[in-house]
């Protein structure tokens, strides 16, 4: 797929120089920079071919800020890296947020960060920063924003209509879990249109990590997602691993997936209690803590912490794991065996809950693609995609298992998903535990001032929620020179105002709590 | 000593005796009803409810009542001052006439009324009129979704929760209470009409706003629907009257289809009261297994299924008793 994408892109645009890349350093197969004035047409080119955008980011290289698009197949490994470079006094470029749909938000994000103007953008207003900010934040320059700017900025405001309902859901609301806002303008009980209002837990965790060494970030990834810490970690851990070359004993691997998937589990049976109270139904809540308790509990007599965790380390682990931990897995493997077919007989088979979720938030495959869902929202939709399958880290390629994917595409199909993967979260666990050697835990010598090569690395893993990007540009110091974070949750909700519309108030609910969302992760 | 008697029987102190300890009841019930939900609650969610305050937790709902009578009213600037305040007011008013004519027992009975049922019914359509004045003078948005909604489904399940009552009606011939109740001495009308004892139980959990059927008050969708604005005691009389409400929904089933007061052993009243704990403990178990349903599919359910079966029933009754 690779040399096919790569002659195909020769033929189509002559001009550009394709560079092949090294897939194992930089976790992406062909590169290319493209002209301004060609992007739209080299976004085509990837439509066409059902690329999906993974995401898009801006890097300033002080000479000019670089627009790094991730182009990415679902059902094969194929990642190709397109850059523009642009001047960074008058950062102009055309958008593409009229071809793939993910770049909508994405580009607002580049335009109140970095003050790249996109041409063509329908909406290039605040997405974070609604209170207004002086300066371009991720600029390595201080660039003043101009009254001009701010204007243009602040000019969108979703509550402006005369003659409709406008309601706001949150920032405290009891169904958006946390701080996120929706405006929903509403004909009666319908939406007519729904605005998601980001940034009330914005913390810059991007900009943060260039202020710090890399293992000082290390504890800001468990605050990203803090459902699933555990994969946010390593996802951060295995791309730095990748970018300075630091090898990782096998059994650090097992015990890294086997703390993974654990913290999966807990995370989708949360999301089990969670959305049942969002449809009304309160008690499974308590029943999935009860479970989830104990995950916790194992969790934390080898990491510490019961929520936001930072267990790994570059090169292995913080501790090694004791009988306890396997004993504890052990049973907590046959306690959520155990309690499934409860879960089962209260929520799956009842007639309420099915017509509830039955048909509302269908996302076909091509809206999927278009807004770069991924997760079991993106297997619900019948595209059986899974990082830990397609581009194994840790030691998934050694586990066998299932991805379960969907047919309906709608929110049952989604609930259906996540418990299947629990199970396969299980089997992954019981194998591993069956398989994991003895040996070190840590690589020795693993430099205190970690200082990887020069270069950049996009990197994926599969969290509960989805494809998370880590996207680190390295200029041989001991911080990372810009390090993008490509969140699934954010990608998620970007295909919710198009699921709302036309629908119940109520359905919007049902719909919101199916994509799983976690706020911190979504503002970062 | 005779005169005293005679004075007590007299109508109007009768009536006077009965209406203050209706009142009384309906705030013990309350405070009852709070405890068995957050027990039932509780047992149900793998938690053992409240326990610390008195013996099982049993002072717990004093406690909860000394802290919402303490607590400041919040009044938001741009409310209706005037409905605002009428509407808990105006529904605490229907749940007390209610009481006057529930017969509790053979002779505990403040007032037996030739038409007890015509009298209840016309009072507990003052709820949605109440709701709708809280949702509409609270100027909120949520309230007035959430009292629209509370419109809208007391007005489909009145009629299913009518015509189930009236083949019961048109059985025993009688519109007083305690004449249906002493119809049932022999068998009870649940199992001549099981149709429309569960179209009168599923309608009646629609008027009391109980889960699945909690739209007004959909607290993932709404907050809290009509109350999202009232605090402190305003609140407190919303609540106290849901739980009346929920008494008296199971204490009109429990007459109509299981027998009222009759039973052997016991007391009267003993039965009685422990047939309508019944009920509302299994609405309570309801509310504590089921989701919420959509407002659409609330009113498909009337309209599409109850209303037409509930006609079924009331014609094939209506047929049987001819013949």
């Amino acid at each position: 797929m690779v040399n096919k994408t790569e002659e195909e892109l020769k033929a189509a645009f002559s001009e550009l120089t394709v560079v092949k890349e090294d897939y194992n350093q930089k976790g992406y197969h062909l590169s290319c920079d493209v002209a301004p004035k060609d992007i739209a047409a080299v976004a085509g080119f990837f439509d066409e071919r059902r690329f999906y955008l993974a995401v898009e980011l801006c890097v300033d290289y002080r000479d000019y800020l670089e627009i790094v698009y991730i182009f990415s197949l679902h059902m094969s490994l194929c990642k190709v890296k397109i850059t523009v470079k642009i001047d960074p006094v008058k950062p102009v470029l055309p958008t593409i947020s009229g071809i793939f749909a993910s770049a909508y938000w994405y580009e607002r994000e580049i335009r109140e960060f970095y003050g790249v103007l996109f041409e063509g953008h329908p909406n290039l207003t605040y997405l974070f920063l609604h209170d207004g900010i002086d300066f371009y934040p991720l600029r390595k320059d201080r660039i003043p924003v101009t009254d001009n700017d701010k204007r243009e900025l602040s000019s969108f405001s979703p509550e402006q209509s005369e003659d409709s309902l406008c309601i706001n859901m949150g920032p405290q609301h009891p169904s958006t879990h946390g701080v996120l806002r929706v405006v929903l303008r509403m004909n009666g009980e319908y939406i007519e249109e729904a605005f998601p209002v980001l940034g009330y837990l914005h913390r810059m965790h991007e900009k943060m990590a260039e202020n710090r060494t890399y293992p000082q970030f290390l504890p800001n990834t468990g605050r990203l997602d803090y459902i699933g810490a555990m994969s946010f970690n390593l996802g951060y851990v295995t791309a730095l691993e990748r970018l300075a070359g630091i090898t990782v004993p096998e059994r650090a691997n097992y015990v890294r997936v086997i703390a993974t998937e654990l913290n999966r589990i807990s995370s989708h049976i949360f999301w089990l209690g969670a959305y049942l109270a969002d449809l009304g139904a309160l008690s499974p809540f308590l029943y999935v803590f009860d479970d989830r308790e104990q995950i916790l509990d194992v969790l934390e007599g080898i990491t510490g912490s019961r929520l936001t965790y930072c267990y790994f380390r570059f090169g292995g682990l913080y501790n090694d794991i004791d009988d306890a931990f396997i004993a504890g897995t052990k049973a907590v493997i046959s306690r959520i065996r155990s309690r499934f077919p409860l879960y089962e007989k209260l929520v799956t088979g009842n007639v309420i809950f099915v017509n509830r979720t039955r048909g509302i938030g269908v996302i076909e495959k091509e809206r999927a693609r278009k807004n770069a869902v991924s997760g079991p929202v993106l297997r619900a939709a019948g595209i059986p995609t899974d990082m830990r399958k397609l581009e194994p880290y840790a030691c998934y390629s050694e586990m066998n298992f299932e991805i379960p994917s969907g047919q309906r595409a709608d929110a049952l199909d989604i609930y259906n998903i996540r418990l299947r993967e629990v199970e396969t979260s299980l089997q992954i666990i019981e194998q591993a535990l069956a398989k994991i050697p003895e040996g070190p835990f840590m690589t020795p010598k693993v430099p205190k001032k970690l200082k990887p090569r020069k270069g950049d690395i996009y990197h994926t893993v599969e969290t509960p929620r989805g494809e998370l990007g880590i996207y680190i540009v390295s200029d041989e110091t001991d911080r990372p020179y810009r390090l993008k974070l490509r969140v699934p949750s954010f990608s998620n909700l970007m295909v919710f105002p198009e699921l709302a519309k036309g629908n119940l108030i109520a359905d919007a609910v049902a719909i919101l709590g199916s994509l799983d969302l976690v706020i911190p992760e979504i503002d970062r | 000593m005779g005169g005293l008697v005679k004075l007590l029987d007299t109508e109007m102190v009768r009536l006077a005796v009965g209406l203050v300890l209706a009142l009384g009841f309906v705030v013990f019930n309350a405070l009852i009803l709070t405890w068995m939900e957050r027990k039932v609650a509780g047992h149900m969610q793998l938690r053992i409810g409240p326990k610390e305050v008195g013996p099982f937790g049993l002072i717990q709902p004093l406690a909860d009542a000394t802290k919402l009578l303490g607590k400041e009213i919040l009044i938001p600037k741009a409310v209706d001052k005037t409905l605002y305040y009428l509407a808990p007011i105006l529904i605490f008013i229907p749940v007390i006439v209610a009481f006057v004519v529930i017969p509790f027992d053979s002779y505990l009975l403040v007032k037996d009324i030739n038409v007890g049922i015509v009298v209840i019914l016309a009072f507990s359509s003052f709820t949605v009129l109440s709701i709708l004045l809280g949702g509409w003078g609270s100027n909120n948005k949520y309230a007035l979704i959430g009292a629209i909604r509370s419109v809208a489904q007391n007005v489909a399940y009145e009629i299913p929760l009518l015509l189930a009552l009236l083949s019961i009606v048109m059985m025993s011939g009688s519109l007083s209470l305690k004449t249906i109740v002493e119809a049932q001495k022999g068998l009870w009308y649940v199992f001549v009409q099981p149709v429309a004892f569960i179209i009168y139980f599923i309608a009646s959990i629609a008027e009391t706003n109980r889960t699945p059927f909690d739209l007004p008050e959909a607290e993932s969708e709404l907050v809290a629907g009509y109350h999202t604005e009232y605090s402190g005691m305003m609140f407190a009389l919303f609540f106290l009257a849901e739980y009346t409400n929920m008494f008296i929904v199971s204490s009109i089933a429990v007459t109509f289809f299981l027998g009222g007061y009759n039973g052997p052993f016991f007391p009267g009243f003993i039965w009685f009261l422990a047939k309508v704990y019944f009920l509302v403990f299994v609405i309570m178990w309801f509310r504590w297994t089921y989701p919420r349903v959509r407002f659409d599919q609330l009113l498909n359910i009337s309209w599409k299924a109850l209303i037409p079966l509930a006609f079924l029933n009331l014609l094939v009754t209506g047929g049987l008793l001819k013949l």
